[in-house]
């Protein structure tokens, strides 16, 4: 589903992905951990095309993101073509990112209405569905400043699902709630998982990790220093590095 | 004190004073509408990524801010119709000169509105598959109109004084009135006494309504 080959990445004289190399099968939960600064939430952005790659290739379902293949010569993508590719890929931010001034309804009508040309009315019962999917059914009309941290990562995670992404990625999805507030948001990415969504997810939810995760990735300085099966990451860490990370965090 | 104010002069040419307050509106009001849609399109041009109209907006602003007003009324009187070949009457080149002025406050408006919108809003939307314009006008913008409010409303009312100043170029306004009746009266203090407390009062009626204006759409917020 995902691929991405030799990537790298820098902001001015700091190298922030170094010669990354991932894949990840369809239905596959891959899980990014790391310090912070290891470079995960740009890899994240990268995939999606919201940081520009200096150097490498990312495939997502055997589209390649940011460019194109005209005639064996890889082009740069033009706008249109990159809103195409990614409105086929859902994105979660930490700090939610819901529209402040439009209900949570209307959060998840908009790209249905604007980029799939969806009828109002047809969007507006899709975006109920997946408000109710996400357990909101009771909170469709209420701006984003009237609910919970957990409503508004909800009512997010309802908003990339509108489009049917063949993809999701989150990138810390839980970091800025409150800790009672972090498990409603886990328990609806866990059902997406076990739906069979194809995820990435950038966390520092270790329990989340070794439940819903089928590999784990361990991020050290902009490279992927050690993956596996939880089992393996958790209780057998082969590297020191992942060995003093996890005994931090666990 | 040896003087004696005699406020009846204002009375008897009641009809006469505020027949310049439709001027003054008409003026103001007109200025207002091209201002904002100017300033609008300059506001967005200067956080262009093209450069060259980013400079072009940039400069637009700069001239207009930094020249009086008073200068760039006369200045479109007498010489663009010399330029363009188009006389205008002095409503019109006076309403024309405010506009352009105003425009490069607004577009300070526009653009620091739109500054003060928090990336992620733009993000989200362009992961979504939001083009920039769609993004713009859907997202943006919206946000961006309510935190022009009060900025936009003291410009407003920093227009509606200034458009004193078209009684330079003889159009009838609120201030002309005043000039020709004092005039011929010799009752300038009365009469301009009386003149401020009209445009106090006009002014204060623009704020009071940009401030209900305000609160219906704080709803959201």
């Amino acid at each position: 589903m995902v691929r991405v080959e030799r990537v790298n990445k820098s902001f001015g004289a700091l190298h922030v992905l170094r010669d990354i190399d991932l894949d990840v099968k369809t239905r596959e939960v891959v899980v990014l951990i790391g310090a912070s600064g290891s470079g995960k939430t740009t890899l994240l952005r990268c995939i999606n095309c919201l940081e520009a790659i200096d150097s490498g290739r990312i495939w997502v379902d055997g589209v390649p993101m940011g460019f194109h293949d005209e005639a064996g010569v890889f082009k740069r993508d033009p706008e249109r073509l990159l809103n195409q590719k990614r409105a086929q890929i859902g994105f979660v931010f930490q700090r939610f990112n819901l529209f402040s001034h439009m209900t949570a309804l209307q959060n998840v009508a908009l790209a249905p209405t604007m980029v799939k040309r969806m009828p109002r009315r047809e969007a507006e019962e899709l975006a109920a569905a997946q408000l109710a999917r996400v357990g909101l059914a009771d909170k469709l009309h209420a701006y984003p400043a009237r609910l919970s941290g957990g409503q508004q990562q909800r009512v997010a995670i309802a908003r990339a699902l509108a489009m049917s992404p063949k993809l999701m990625l989150f990138d810390e999805p839980t970091s800025a709630l409150d800790p009672e507030l972090v498990g409603e948001v886990l328990e609806a990415m866990k059902q997406l998982a076990d739906e069979g969504m194809t995820m990435i997810v950038v966390t520092h939810e270790m329990g989340f990790a070794r439940e819903v995760g089928d590999r784990i990735l361990f991020l050290h300085e902009g490279a992927i220093l050690e993956e596996g099966t939880p089992e393996q990451m958790f209780n057998r860490p082969r590297q020191e590095r992942t060995r003093t990370f996890l005994s931090k965090v666990l | 004190m040896t003087y004696t104010f005699q406020f009846g002069v204002v009375g008897t040419n009641l009809g006469f004073l505020l027949s310049g307050i439709y001027a003054t509106l008409y003026v103001t009001i007109a200025a207002l509408a091209i201002g904002a849609v100017v300033g609008l399109v300059v506001g967005i041009g200067r956080l262009s990524k093209r450069r060259l109209l980013a400079a072009l907006a940039g400069a637009y602003v700069e001239v207009f801010r930094n020249t009086p007003a008073l200068v760039q009324l006369i200045w479109v009187y007498y010489c663009l119709p010399i330029l363009t070949g188009i006389n205008m009457s002095a409503a019109v080149s006076c309403t024309i000169a405010l506009a352009v002025n105003g425009a490069a406050y607004m577009a300070e408006i526009v653009r620091g509105g739109i500054q003060s919108i928090d990336r992620g809003q733009v993000e989200a939307a362009r992961t979504l598959g939001l083009s920039h314009f769609q993004t713009m006008r859907k997202i943006v913008l919206p946000q961006a109109f309510r935190r022009m409010i009060p900025p936009f409303v003291n410009e407003s009312v920093a227009l509606l004084k200034f458009s004193s100043l078209v009684s330079v170029l003889g159009v009838a306004d609120l201030t002309y009135q005043a000039q020709v009746l004092s005039t011929t009266t010799f009752r300038p203090i009365e009469i301009f006494t009386f003149v401020a407390i009209v445009y106090f009062a006009l002014c204060t009626v623009l704020s009071h309504c940009a401030r209900l204006l305000e609160l219906r759409l704080a709803v959201s917020d």
